[in-house]
């Protein structure tokens, strides 16, 4: 062995230290960040650095789960309608102009002339179709499978021109059309294997590394004008912390996935802010199993709804982010009515009295929720406290995320949960009829009511979602849900953005799909 | 030598066989299953149960394991139920990144030991000691996630030297300068507790075999004490210290899970906790038995340099 002397050992040590602070002063970070300032100008060129929390599952690109998806379908794919986000009013996309008849039981669409899909290949009413009936097959998880089921037969008289029929007029119908992205049938194999995302979207699909990125660039020939950037590189960063540094250190301009905390924390550096993504709400709610032992009682459950201090879980929990509300329906809702959505606000004097009209001791109910998650676990002890001051004993009980999801679906939680839930901010019925612990058929609660079932039927089988029929039936659906307390909403609250300053005009849909389509870099 | 191998081998390959049944079992004894997790919260459970069928989770454990340990004979590592790809592709892109991030944590770690252990064993200084034990301390005491959140604010943010996690752009080897910037905090983070520990052991074994009588022989022969110790000390006290980095070594893969998660890492890691999330059943397997099959391979490594090193082990075992 070669004898390690001290002036050998103060060589390698200072080599190292030299060979450290060269690599640190190289270009790794410059690289990443640019070094562009600030500038209103649109101008073309750069490529947008995103940070996701999550990693793209292809078999849910139509289930708008998680946000490597919305980032996907959101630069890629195109709807046939938009809606914008401060009303239910379709806006025409891939289609230009649509005509109900029938009662509407048939719908008729024109569609954009001079559209291509990123291989080349002219958009036509065939794509349409296969789009469509895509979407209605049940292993790709559609959440409008139900409406989508409603379509008895597509006919595509030109290529042009589509016109559907439907088994009876169903209000959300336009929820769908701006739901389902339009995909194109010869590469429709590849999306389940993450191989290929062809759509007529802004940005085309470039590369997907498993757990690691994926690339996108310019669609030069999109139909509403090209984009201002090269493209979009996508990092999976699945620490949150980790991605609120990396949104600091300006190695990327935008991340998706961050925790309230972190994204309050991370606001407060110059050049970065949170944006909340108004329009595309979701809600945070407990949910009530009615079969229960002392739950199955709506004064009980009443009274757990009084007893929920949402002002305090919005505050402390979504760190304002969101509103307190008594009814799923968010302020743009056509289904919101201020006074309905009043009806329980905190007050433990009418939940105690409630239970003293029950007249019976509530036994210790278990509460269930994702335990891993931060917001959720913050969520849950509130509760415990909360029906603790009205005199009900809660039981917290963690489980992981496949588990929770499984037991909601499977309807097996014992007691109570707590999570959130989506598509209240499209046409009502979308809610009562695609999510499924308000299913009025069958539900997570167990709650089964003709009445209820009544009231949410009535609501989807209107031709329309706007109207004062279709306000009639909401009052309905909205005391049916507040009476019956299978599900006691706390608040509605706001994915968030956190973007650098030199990225400017990023967009988002209703289901949180990120545009980026006029988006550039200053 | 050989005779040696050949007689470790069969316990390594029962060990292998158990290890297999164990992590198949264990798997479907965790509440959830991939289709609830594929579905999504508002699914119905009819569509839970076309995803199940789908996936052929409907069929008997007993098939399940039969399929997957004839594809593993043969070669087929199976497909993700998440990611829609072939698995030996996934492990293919994740592996090097993994083999890299530990090699680089090792090598650190070695690095390091090889320089503090003997320093703090033949110190007679009160503050290198002082110092080397709160090093001591610290690498061991320190969960990685501190260490590496620290460490992604104060290069990353604070003096943004360093990239705060990722890969190179254009791959591990297209330039060495860019990727020894993205490898340097999460190999740091990663080796650390193993530095500590291997730099304790390393001191310790040297502090007793400095006690011994050969060493007062050389010593009374007039060797210098710094040549006593890395000369004749360091080549008594290596075989310890390779079996603890054998040992570390599993530390390192175990700990790579969540370092790379903090770096933004896209190893082996990553892969088994998003597949143990969301019960990716073929995954998971697949990476815990390549964990095993790993681990054993060390540990027969180990125990092969262990007996070149001290003959007495390989002439005990012949016996």
């Amino acid at each position: 062995m070669t004898a390690l002397t001290r002036r050998a050992t103060l060589k390698a040590t200072a080599a190292a230290a030299v060979l450290l602070a060269a690599t640190a002063c190289q270009s790794a970070v410059d690289a990443q960040t640019g070094g562009a300032g600030a500038s209103a100008t649109p101008k073309p060129g750069g490529v947008a650095e995103v940070g996701v929390n999550l990693d793209l599952v292809p078999g849910n690109v139509f289930t708008n789960s998680n946000v490597a998806i919305t980032t996907l379908v959101g630069l890629v794919y195109d709807t046939l309608v938009h809606y914008d986000r401060d009303k239910l009013e379709p806006k025409p996309a891939l289609a230009t102009e649509w005509q109900a008849a029938d009662g509407g039981k048939t719908l008729t669409l024109k569609l954009r002339d001079g559209v291509k899909f990123h291989t080349g290949r002219p958009f036509t009413s065939a794509d349409v179709k296969f789009s469509l009936a895509s979407y209605a097959d049940p292993k790709w998880n559609g959440q409008l499978l139900s409406t989508a089921k409603t379509i008895t037969s597509i006919d595509t008289p030109s290529a042009q021109e589509v016109v559907l029929h439907l088994e009876h007029p169903v209000s959300n119908l336009f929820d769908l059309l701006d739901t389902v992205p339009v995909i194109d049938s010869e590469s429709a194999a590849d999306i389940a294997t993450g191989k290929r995302f062809v759509g007529t979207g802004a940005f085309k699909f470039d590369a997907w590394k498993p757990n690691t990125e994926l690339k996108f660039s310019r669609n030069a020939d999109y139909w509403d004008g090209a984009p201002y950037l090269d493209g979009v590189h996508v990092r999976v960063i699945p620490d949150s912390q980790s991605l609120v540094a990396a949104v600091r250190s300006g190695q990327v301009q935008l991340a998706r996935g961050v925790g309230y905390r972190d994204a309050e924390s991370a606001a407060t550096t110059e050049g970065v802010k949170a944006v909340q993504l108004e329009g595309a709400e979701l809600q945070a709610y407990v949910g009530l199993n009615v079969t229960a032992p002392g739950l199955e009682d709506a004064r009980v459950r009443q009274a757990v709804a009084y007893a929920l201090d949402k002002d305090r879980i919005i505050k402390e929990v979504f760190r304002d982010k969101g509103y307190p509300v008594s009814l799923p329906w968010p302020k743009t809702s056509p289904a919101y009515d201020q006074e309905l959505d009043g009806r329980y606000r905190h007050d433990i004097a009418k939940a105690k009295a409630l239970l003293a009209e029950y007249g019976k001791p509530v036994p210790e109910i278990p509460l269930a929720y994702v335990g891993n998650d931060q917001v959720y676990t913050a969520i849950a002890q509130v509760v415990q406290k909360d029906l603790a001051d009205a005199g009900i004993t809660v039981k917290l009980t963690p489980v992981d995320s496949t588990q929770f999801v499984k037991q909601l679906i499977g309807a097996q939680f014992p007691g109570l949960w707590t999570t959130s839930h989506s598509w209240a901010q499209f046409s009502p019925s979308t809610l009562t009829v695609s999510a499924y612990p308000f299913n009025a058929r069958r539900n997570s609660s167990h709650f089964l009511s003709p009445e209820y079932t009544a009231a949410a039927e009535k609501a989807w089988q209107l031709p329309t979602a706007t109207g004062p029929e279709a306000t009639a039936a909401y009052k309905t659906l909205s005391n049916q849900l507040l009476d019956n307390a299978f599900l006691a909403e706390i608040g509605v609250v706001f994915e968030q953005f956190v973007t650098r300053s030199n990225l400017h005009d990023v967009d988002w849909s209703r289901r949180r799909e990120l545009d980026l389509s006029k988006a550039y870099l200053g | 030598m050989t005779r040696y191998l050949l007689r470790r081998a069969p316990s390594a390959l029962i060990v292998l066989w158990l290890a297999s049944v164990l992590i198949f079992l264990v798997l479907r004894a965790i509440p959830g299953d991939a289709a609830a997790a594929l579905a999504g919260p508002d699914a119905s459970p009819e569509v839970v149960a076309a995803i199940r069928h789908d996936l052929g989770l409907d069929l008997p454990v007993v098939t399940q394991y039969g399929q997957w340990i004839g594809g593993l004979l043969s070669g087929d590592l199976g497909r993700s139920y998440l990611i829609g790809g072939d698995i030996a592709e996934l492990v293919g892109d994740g592996l090097g990144n993994t083999v890299t991030l530990t090699l680089a944590a090792l090598v650190l770690a070695v690095l390091v030991a090889l320089l503090l252990g003997p320093l703090w064993a033949a110190t007679r200084s009160r503050w290198v000691d002082r110092a080397l034990t709160a090093f001591h301390t610290a690498a061991v005491a320190l969960p990685t996630f501190v260490t590496g959140v620290l460490l992604i604010i104060v290069f990353g943010v604070l003096f943004r030297v360093l990239p705060t996690g990722g890969v190179p752009p254009n791959g591990l080897l297209d330039r060495v300068d860019i990727t020894v910037q993205y490898l340097v905090l999460p190999a740091v983070c990663l080796g650390l507790p193993v530095a500590g520990v291997l730099t304790g052991f390393l001191a310790e074994t040297l502090r007793g075999e400095l006690r011994q009588d050969y060493v007062t022989t050389v010593r009374a022969a007039g060797v210098k004490r710094r040549e006593v110790v890395l000369r004749h000390a360091l080549r008594g006290a290596l075989p310890v210290a390779i079996t603890t980095l054998g040992l570390q070594t599993g530390a390192l893969l175990g700990g790579a899970v969540l370092v790379e998660s903090i770096f933004a890492w896209p190893g082996l890691g990553l892969l088994v906790e998003q597949g143990i999330t969301r019960r990716d059943y073929p995954v998971v397997q697949v990476l815990l038995m390549l964990s095993v099959t790993v681990f054993v391979l060390v540990q027969l490594l180990t125990d092969v340099i262990h007996a070149w090193l001290d003959p007495r082990i390989r002439l005990g075992a012949a016996a």
